[in-house]
């Protein structure tokens, strides 16, 4: 379990893993769905990326498309679900 | 322990006509990007045969494992068709006077597309368990695509056939568990409207493909590995105990995306009948068994975990055993 991740840490980290499924670097509040590139294989890669790397569990409850449309949205659900993460324990 | 209900036999009738992938007529009217996204299905053909309608699939089937079985079945369960030729009439009673079933049981279930061969499973068990005078259920399904158009994007191609399968206490394939999920909040993802439009315009629609690509295929991971976990669990058995995994056909993609999920490689069966058949809706599964079973990848004395799914949103898990038992007459 990562403890106190920076956001600027977290953020990098998402970019880079987007980029590499969309097959370029999208703006920080873009919308990659938008782009249509995303198919049912990258959201699982992309689900099993956050949840590896930041070593959270992404619920049925968090399946909001809303948590994961844009680098800055998904960076700020890693950061609430650490944190929540942190304040369990 | 669930009531006991195995598969004593089932033919797949497929229709001699085919219609090749690339040729699809839908394919002109796409752009590049979905046009290709077809293409890389992992389906090269299906058959596609206008003499036959969904009844008539279904008919030649049942046909076939009747004369093979000399069976006499006591209910007639039929999966009803995605677009039936009628409203009002009665696809499970045509089935009945074609196949001249008239002391059957007959009636109709469905409602969950490709995973409706569940509830038709559940249904026969149930009978079965209900009734010690009731020996053998027909479960009969044609399968055609709803529209004129062959091409689901970005999901799948649908092919023509029909399969039947006969059902009892005993036989070479028991069915050892069933489980199922549903979640009614997709009901309308993927819909055809049809009122006041010519069959030429319609078109299997989805209402936000983004919702499929993302929403509906995490949940899928959660559901499936839930579904699974629970139905080894409950069964005392480990992934050790289960040799062969088989899923439906939709495409090269969504085997992977099962594999992936569940951490498990699929029967080389699947892809075989992708590539030559597409998708036939709820008869993959038991055509992909029956392949499995022909192709030694399911001896006897092995168990199956066969995976299904539906944008509806529906998942099921069937746990199968190939009975080793070399009495028993072989129709798989």
């Amino acid at each position: 379990m990562q403890t106190g991740v920076e956001a600027d840490e977290v953020r990098g980290q998402l970019l880079e893993f987007v980029s590499s499924l969309v097959g370029a670097e999208p703006g920080l509040d873009e919308d990659y769905f938008e782009r249509g590139l995303f198919n049912s294989l990258a959201a699982l890669e992309l689900v099993a990326f956050v949840e590896h790397r930041f070593g959270i569990t992404v619920a049925a409850e968090d399946l909001d498309l809303d948590n994961f449309r844009t680098v800055n949205r998904l960076t700020a659900f890693v950061l609430g679900k650490t944190a929540g993460a942190d304040a369990s324990q | 322990m669930t009531a006991p209900l195995a598969v004593r036999a089932t033919a797949d009738f497929l229709p001699e006509r085919v219609a090749k992938v690339v040729d699809l007529p839908e394919l002109a009217e796409l752009p590049a990007d979905r046009r290709q996204a077809c293409l890389d299905l992992g389906i090269e053909q299906v058959r596609a045969d206008p003499r036959y309608d969904a009844v008539e699939l279904a008919a030649n089937a049942a046909g076939k494992v009747l004369a093979e079985t000399g069976a006499r079945p006591d209910a007639l369960v039929v999966i009803g068709s995605r677009a039936p030729e009628r409203l009002m009439s009665s696809e499970a009673t045509r089935l009945q006077a074609l196949l001249g079933l008239s002391d059957a049981l007959t009636f109709s279930v469905g409602g969950l597309g490709c995973v409706s061969i569940t509830p038709a499973l559940l249904t026969a068990r149930g009978l079965l368990a209900a009734d010690p005078a009731l020996d053998q259920v027909l479960v009969v399904h044609g399968s055609r695509p709803p529209t004129p158009r062959r091409y689901r994007h970005p999901v799948t191609v649908s092919g023509d056939g029909g399969q039947a399968v006969l059902l009892s206490r005993t036989g070479p394939l028991r069915v050892l568990d069933m489980v199922q999920a549903t979640n009614g909040d997709y009901w309308d993802l993927y819909t055809v409207r049809f009122r006041d439009l010519p069959e030429g315009d319609w078109r299997e629609e989805c209402a936000d493909p983004r919702r499929y690509s993302f929403q509906l295929a995490v949940e899928g991971r959660l559901r499936l590995r839930e579904l699974y976990r629970e139905l080894l669990a409950r069964n005392g058995m480990t992934t050790a105990d289960v040799n062969c995994h088989l899923s439906q056909n939709l495409s090269a993609g969504a085997f992977r995306f099962t594999e992936e999920v569940l951490g498990v490689r699929l029967a080389g069966a699947c892809a075989e009948n992708l590539v030559s058949y597409g998708h036939l809706g709820p008869n993959d599964i038991l055509l992909n068994l029956s392949t499995a079973i022909a192709g030694g990848e399911l001896p006897p004395g092995s168990r199956a975990v066969v995976v299904n799914a539906s944008p509806v949103a529906a998942w099921s898990l069937l746990l199968v055993e190939h009975v080793r038992d070399d009495t028993e007459t072989h129709y798989l």
